[in-house]
């Protein structure tokens, strides 16, 4: 990040000891090496052995983990489910998101209600979410899916991959919006008045003063928006995709983090798991570095 | 409890004498049993545990319920490693050949003979017995063992002109097409979620087809997958013509399939015996089962066995062996098994236990219930029927899967998805073959 120098203010603290910082980091730092780092350097083990999953017998087998994924169909695919799911995902999300913060303002009546709407699905459990959207979207029984097919559109997740990315995407972009729509409200709240007002008054409708001033100043916002989205995208929806498809139908939902999952605690297949898992996490590692990189330049973080 | 830091000696004192108390009073030896059973047949375990621990004063079982068997055997692997396993757990049928080479199990011949307990062996019915025996000697102790058959709707069978399911897959299959185009039900068949094992391996066993060499790999590890050069392929296409034609439908997410049967939407379920305890309780529609259906022109043979065992984990202390022991004799005993089959669904595991379960006119009274055990017991075994000892089984499972939901979806026709699913089985089996290399 590029810090400005010489102004006050939260990227800068100035402590007299190294003490106190020390002791202020010393929880999350605990935190960090139980469940991030001493898991991490175990997988990245794991990925160079082929082992019984009781530890029997283990065989270090170099990178044939690795080479075996590189030549599996079913990775490759799950590669590129990974990336359209989240790119839709973090699209629909923001978005959606979007629209939804800026129509606040303009709720006159029962804002705290609309507010709450909006929040609630929130607090509803992933795992629960994901039943619920699994039955109303149900081709057999659900009411959604019924009203979908009086549609004379032909409807089944079951057997249809797109038809059950369409229904993952729309879950897991359900459940995060009111994630994304907090920060924009707050962004929002934080985009001067006297700004909107002035160019209401230079005669700027409400489309042109949230495309051309808004949604500048809500650039810092945005760009976090996205980072937390593809994180949320690679690694929390796992629940959602658990309780909707179960990464099928042949595996057209199948994203990376739950094959880790299926093929390390469903198949027992360790070694594979664990090369995964460390192919995920650089993968990760470097969309975030780019995005820092390349999208945060263009960011500009002043009003 | 708070034990406060001045009095240290004389607080661990007064527990020591409580604990040498109690093990003097002889407090039973306590042993820890992870299963998976859920619903009707999860408050069985807990009553089939309640009645032998008032059975005797010396041992105790703790039966404690981890989730279903993927999570069992996952909780027992996390466990085992971590050093502090349970005394005994339930793995499923499908995880026979993972459990007997993890080289973390006592085999459970080995562990009565030991204690001195007199099982007789031979009287345990053939294709349970047969499946759990390494090289002559039960390695696990057979729990809860089930077979699919098939569940209809005697109604909707009437309702189309029909007395009962035909014995063959052709005429069965013309019977569907004109229960649904009669409008008696809505779909002829639900899929059940575990159809690769009714549909596929079993079928396979029952029309004497290979799945895969070395006597569905009985006899090797160097077994290979051949089910894609079989009548498997036919049968994997019908299930694809079922399902465009909505003969066949997929319950999917968030929905049960057998509740497409017992809802009346679907004529007929193909699921397993032990099913019969949700399908009494749940249904309102009039409901028989009957035998799998078979080619036309094949001798029927035996099905094979589904469920699960239950294997004894190693490293225990002698005296927790022997509680062990104890409660696998119980479990043997044929008012035992009796009570287990009837409480269950399960199928009985002893001659004797049958032998009884006849002897009082069980059958007389619920017929259905003697279906999975006759067609375990059809015929002479062939090393297409005997049942399936794959490595990685579940993996190799899944991969199929996927490859004929690609068949479902029309990605693939049936005999490219089977090609591709036999590849990437045989891969798998090739690495646990790697794995496991002189050891079976």
């Amino acid at each position: 990040m590029v810090a400005t120098t010489h102004e006050p203010g939260l990227k800068h603290a100035h402590f007299r000891t190294a003490g106190l910082p020390a002791m202020l980091l010393l929880p999350q730092l605990l935190i960090l090496l139980f469940f991030f780092f001493i898991p991490s350097i175990r997988a990245l083990f794991q990925a160079f052995l082929l082992a019984d999953p009781f530890g029997a017998t283990v065989h270090f087998v170099w990178f044939d983990n690795f080479t075996a994924l590189f030549a599996s169909e079913s990775y490759r695919n799950s590669v590129w489910v990974t990336i359209w799911f989240t790119l839709a995902q973090n699209v629909v999300t923001i978005v959606v998101a979007l629209v939804l913060a800026f129509a606040t303002d303009r709720v006159v009546r029962f804002q705290s209600a609309y507010k709450g709407v909006i929040l609630l699905p929130y607090a509803i459990a992933p795992v629960i979410a994901g039943v619920m959207w699994a039955f109303l979207f149900n081709p057999a029984v659900g009411p959604i899916a019924f009203f979908i097919k009086s549609l004379g559109i032909a409807w089944d997740p079951n057997r249809n991959g797109s038809d059950a990315m369409l229904l993952v995407v729309l879950a897991a972009s359900w459940k995060h919006i009111c994630y994304d729509y907090i920060f924009l409200v707050a962004g929002l709240l934080a985009i001067p008045g006297s700004l909107m007002e002035a160019a209401a008054v230079d005669g700027a409708g409400p489309v042109r003063r949230f495309a051309q001033i808004a949604l500048p100043l809500l650039g810092p916002t945005l760009f976090f928006l996205t980072t937390m989205n593809f994180v949320y995208g690679f690694f929390e929806t796992f629940a959602i995709i658990d309780a909707v498809t179960r990464g099928g139908p042949a595996g057209a939902t199948n994203i990376l983090v739950y094959k880790v999952y299926q093929d390390g605690f469903i198949n027992l297949d360790l070694g594979s798991s664990a090369a995964q898992s460390v192919l995920l996490m650089a993968f990760a590692l470097l969309l975030t570095l780019l995005q820092f990189k390349y999208i945060e330049r263009k960011v500009n973080y002043s009003i | 409890m708070k034990i406060s830091s001045s009095t240290p000696s004389l607080v661990s004192g007064v527990l020591a004498l409580i604990m040498s108390g109690t093990a003097a009073w002889a407090a039973p030896v306590e042993v820890q049993w992870w299963h998976a059973m859920n619903g009707v047949n999860g408050e069985r375990v807990e009553e089939l545990v309640k009645k032998f621990n008032e059975s005797n004063d010396q041992y105790k079982v703790v039966a404690i319920n981890k989730g279903n068997y993927d999570e069992v055997i996952n909780s027992t692997i996390a466990a085992y490693r971590a050093k502090r396993p349970p005394h005994i757990v339930q793995i499923y049928e499908r995880g026979f050949m993972t459990m007997l080479l993890s080289d973390a199990i006592v085999p459970v011949q080995d562990l009565m003979d030991k204690t001195g307990y007199k099982v007789d062996w031979s009287d345990f019915i053939k294709p349970v017995a047969g499946f759990y025996s390494y090289k002559g000697k039960l390695a696990a102790m057979p729990f809860n063992s089930s077979s699919p058959i098939l569940f209809y709707n005697k109604e909707q069978f009437q309702k189309a002109g029909f007395d009962k399911p035909a014995e063959t897959w052709g005429e069965f299959e013309k019977q569907l097409y004109a229960i649904k185009k009669s409008g008696a039900a809505e779909c002829g068949t639900a899929l059940a979620t575990d159809y690769h094992w009714s549909l596929i391996e079993n079928y396979s066993a029952v029309n004497d087809q290979p799945y895969a060499t070395k006597a569905n790999g009985y006899n090797g590890l160097d077994t290979e997958f051949v089910y894609n050069k079989t009548l498997v392929v036919p049968q994997v296409a019908r299930l694809k013509k079922w399902l465009d034609d909505g003969v066949l439908q997929i319950a999917g997410q968030g929905f049960s399939p057998e509740q497409l049967f017992t809802s009346g939407k679907c004529a007929t379920y193909f699921a397993s015996t032990a099913a019969h305890s949700g399908i009494e309780r749940n249904s309102k529609i009039s409901w028989n089962a009957t035998f799998l259906p078979w080619e036309e022109g094949h001798q029927p043979k035996n099905s094979t066995i589904g469920g699960a065992a239950l294997w004894v984990i190693k490293g225990h202390k002698p005296e927790e062996e022997k509680a062990i022991a104890a409660f696998f004799d119980y479990l043997a005993k044929p008012e035992t098994q009796l009570w287990w089959h009837k409480a269950s669904g399960y199928v009985p595991l002893t001659n004797k236990a049958y032998e009884m379960a006849k002897a009082e006119g069980y059958y007389k009274e619920s017929p259905t219930r003697e279906i999975a055990i006759q067609q375990l017991n059809r015929g002479t075994p062939t090393e297409n029927s005997l049942g399936f000892h794959f490595g990685n089984f579940t993996q190799a499972m899944f991969a199929q899967r996927e490859e004929v939901e690609a068949l479902f979806a029309g990605k693939k026709d049936a005999q490219q998805a089977m090609d591709d699913a036999v590849k990437r089985g045989n891969e798998i089996l090739r690495q646990y073959e790697r794995l496991n290399k002189g050891k079976y």
